[in-house]
């Protein structure tokens, strides 16, 4: 026993001693990955340790230490504890130094949500988090896995505003296929709590049409969430999925969400009673997914929907009329409708109040403004990047040997423009 | 060798003048074995005469031909010469035989004799030299006319040459020709995407300059508001009567005009980006469902790139 605490001595000179530069650090952290399993061994005496180690200087050996210390299961009171020590660590900690050691990193934030979940005070766990992912990224474009943990507290203190500021990065690097899944299916919820309809639904699409050799759950959530939403913002859904969706997908999906299907097809005929019908009959179901209220959401998005109509075959339409077509209860109801919808954008109009006519009006948009040369350009800028990334993908491709292999197989055996005996297998 | 001409004459060149020359050069040149360039110089002299007009004291030079070099004898072909001379006086009964051109760096010692050689046709001919190497710092054409002058050097009269300024002269034709020939095409006749690379960069290039000139003035106009420079008012005029010309219209339905037909090339290019896009990734997609997904449909010919 005191040999161990003596080893345990010795490694805290050791952290204090080697975390000058970088080649000392390398060094050290050989040092560490060695003193792994006597660091588990004594965890439940590391805690006065961390006393003794300034976390911004050493940050190195106190993430080594935080890890052993919390990897025993730890009573509630010193979990608040081990969180004010996890929460200061991340903000002072420097970042060179724990981007060696990226996955002990990943741990000891994993186990500061759970104390924070255990707590039941997940607002704690916010601000952390957010500092702990932006020092972990290489880049603004990295998805790293503390990014679906983060959007997991986010959705669940209700901070949906502080997850949004993250989902407005374009990822373009992944580590592991489920952070995708999870990160997507959670800023998809966050994007709906906010009323964002069309990020969720790029989310959401995502989720769905992303590679998977197996199907899972959530995809399958996300496919029916996913239908909702695009029945709300766009409203209509093809059941049709695109060519990059996995096969997997393609083929199982639609085996889960069967409630749902049928809540597509009650809401292209138009028919509100029939609607409504449909969502009684399978309200259960919708219930135990927890999709019931995007499935009210979705009942009076039809309102909208049929008013939209009416704008393609009217241009002048009495506020009587328009209550009896889409079946709403009074021209007062009508009004409120169309006032909403203007006011959001989804309809351009003017309402005569004294005689309750409503005349629908085309798009403003005269394309002859400054603004909008700014905007067209900045598009342009950005689609710009997105071909070069596409295009260099595009080359990565090419060269990819499981793509060479099987190219190579599927051609004929003459190339009819030469006569030559083409290759059918490649060696590689 | 070179200084100063004195003699008072004012020298035409036209610009037919000078692609003569260079192309007799260029053609030597790449005509030229390249096994035998080890004694001589790497560039090979070219000869010729040429031709034009005198009116009082403005020479004009209109035409060249070429002529043939005996090296032994530092002569031209004398012959050749009063040949193509007849021929040309036929066509043209205005030209006389100027003088002579050739290539090089410098002029040489060996230039005096075929000067000396032409000076029973010319009593004072031209010599025209142009200097093949490119130079792409250089911004004057490499084109330099010697006279030759009678001084006395070391108590000794010297026949020397000294060197003559110029300027270009030119003909509609050959203004039209000069500027085909300096936005050649490539040889492939171009497809649309080549020919419009060209003419933006031929755009691109001349709003270049504007700018880069309309920078000098900018620079100068604010040191002589700073006081760097005496102010001088036949220059501001100038500078001002140009700004006068601008802008030729304004008026808030042009502005509109304008503005919504920016907008719409911007979004046709925006929507050709998109197009292209969407095919890269189109071809991306599927790629990649051939290497990794196992069930993708199989069978037909599928284009190996």
């Amino acid at each position: 026993m005191n040999l161990n605490m003596n080893s345990v001595e010795s490694l805290v000179a050791q952290i204090q001693g080697l975390s000058g530069n970088i080649a000392e650090l390398n060094q050290l952290r050989t040092y560490l990955k060695h003193s792994d399993d006597l660091l588990r061994a004594e965890s439940p005496r590391l805690a006065p340790v961390l006393n003794e180690l300034d976390p911004s200087v050493h940050s190195l050996g106190y993430l080594y230490i935080l890890d052993a210390c919390t990897s025993a299961l730890v009573p509630k009171e010193q979990a608040k504890e081990f969180v004010l020590h996890i929460a200061r660590f991340i903000n002072v900690c420097a970042v060179e130094q724990i981007r060696l050691a990226p996955e002990k990193f990943i741990s000891v934030c994993k186990r500061f949500k759970e104390h924070v979940l255990l707590l039941e005070d997940p607002i704690r766990g916010v601000a952390p988090l957010l500092t702990a992912l932006r020092k972990l990224q290489m880049s603004s474009e990295q998805l790293t896995t503390l990014h679906p943990e983060f959007l997991l507290l986010c959705l669940l203190s209700k901070c949906y505003k502080t997850g949004l500021s993250i989902l407005e990065d374009d990822i373009f690097e992944v580590d592991q296929p489920r952070d995708l899944f999870l990160y997507c299916y959670y800023g998809g919820l966050i994007c709906i709590g906010q009323k964002q309809f069309r990020k969720a639904l790029e989310l959401l699409h995502n989720v769905v049409t992303a590679p998977m050799s197996i199907i899972s759950a959530i995809a399958v959530e996300a496919y029916k969430k996913h239908i909702l939403v695009s029945l709300i913002h766009l409203g209509q859904f093809s059941t049709g999925l695109p060519k990059y969706t996995s096969s997997a997908a393609q083929r199982n999906l639609k085996n889960f969400s069967q409630p749902y299907l049928e809540l597509v097809n009650c809401y292209t005929t138009g028919n509100i009673s029939d609607l409504e019908a449909c969502v009684q009959s399978n309200k259960e179901k919708f219930e135990t997914d927890n999709n019931l209220g995007l499935v009210k959401q979705v009942v009076s998005s039809l309102y909208k929907r049929n008013i939209q109509r009416l704008t393609q075959t009217y241009l002048t339409l009495s506020l009587q009329d328009i209550a009896d077509s889409v079946h709403l209860n009074g021209p007062k109801e009508a009004e409120m409708h169309v006032l909403q919808m203007i006011q959001e954008g989804d309809i351009y109009a003017t309402i005569n109040q004294k005689d309750g006519m409503v005349r629908f009006l085309e798009d403003p948009e005269q394309y002859n403004s400054c603004e909008m040369i700014e905007h067209i350009d900045s598009s342009i800028q950005r689609i710009m990047m997105l071909s070069k990334k596409l295009t260099g993908m595009n080359e990565m491709m090419s060269c990819d040997p499981a793509y060479l292999g099987k190219a190579g197989r599927e051609r004929q055996r003459f190339d009819f423009d030469d006569f030559d005996t083409v290759p059918t297998k490649f060696n590689i | 060798m070179a200084s100063s001409s004195s003699s008072g004459l004012t020298f035409k060149l036209h610009p037919l003048v000078i692609v003569n020359i260079s192309d007799h050069y260029t053609r030597v040149k790449s005509q030229s074995l390249p096994t035998n360039g080890g004694a001589d110089e790497s560039s090979p002299r070219v000869f010729g005469c040429v031709i034009g007009v005198q009116r009082g004291r403005t020479v004009e030079i209109f035409n060249s031909f070429e002529l043939l070099y005996e090296p032994s004898a530092h002569s031209l072909d004398r012959p050749f010469l009063e040949k193509k001379q007849e021929l040309y006086k036929k066509v043209f009964p205005n030209f006389y035989i100027l003088g002579w051109y050739s290539t090089g760096s410098d002029a040489q010692e060996s230039d005096m004799i075929i000067h000396k050689a032409l000076m029973d046709i010319n009593e004072s001919p031209v010599y025209v030299l142009l200097n093949p190497s490119i130079n792409p710092a250089q911004k004057d054409l490499p084109v330099t006319i010697y006279e030759s002058e009678l001084h006395v050097i070391d108590g000794i009269p010297q026949l020397i040459f000294v060197r003559a300024s110029y300027t270009i002269e030119t003909v509609e034709a050959e203004r039209i020709s000069v500027d085909h020939v300096a936005h050649l095409k490539p040889s492939d006749g171009g497809s649309a995407a080549t020919q419009l690379a060209a003419h933006l960069t031929g755009i691109h290039s001349a709003i270049k300059m504007l700018n880069s000139r309309i920078r000098v003035l900018h620079h100068y106009l604010l040191a002589m508001q700073k006081g760097d420079i005496p102010c001088e008012n036949s220059l501001l005029r100038q500078v001002s009567s140009l700004l006068r010309r601008l802008p030729a219209i304004e008026s808030e339905k042009f502005q509109d005009d304008f503005l919504m037909d920016y907008n719409d090339t911007l979004l046709i290019s925006y929507l050709a980006m998109f197009t292209n896009c969407s095919s890269t990734m189109n071809e991306l997609v599927d790629k990649f469902n051939t290497a990794y997904d196992r069930h993708s449909r199989r069978g037909g010919r599928t284009a190996f790139i």
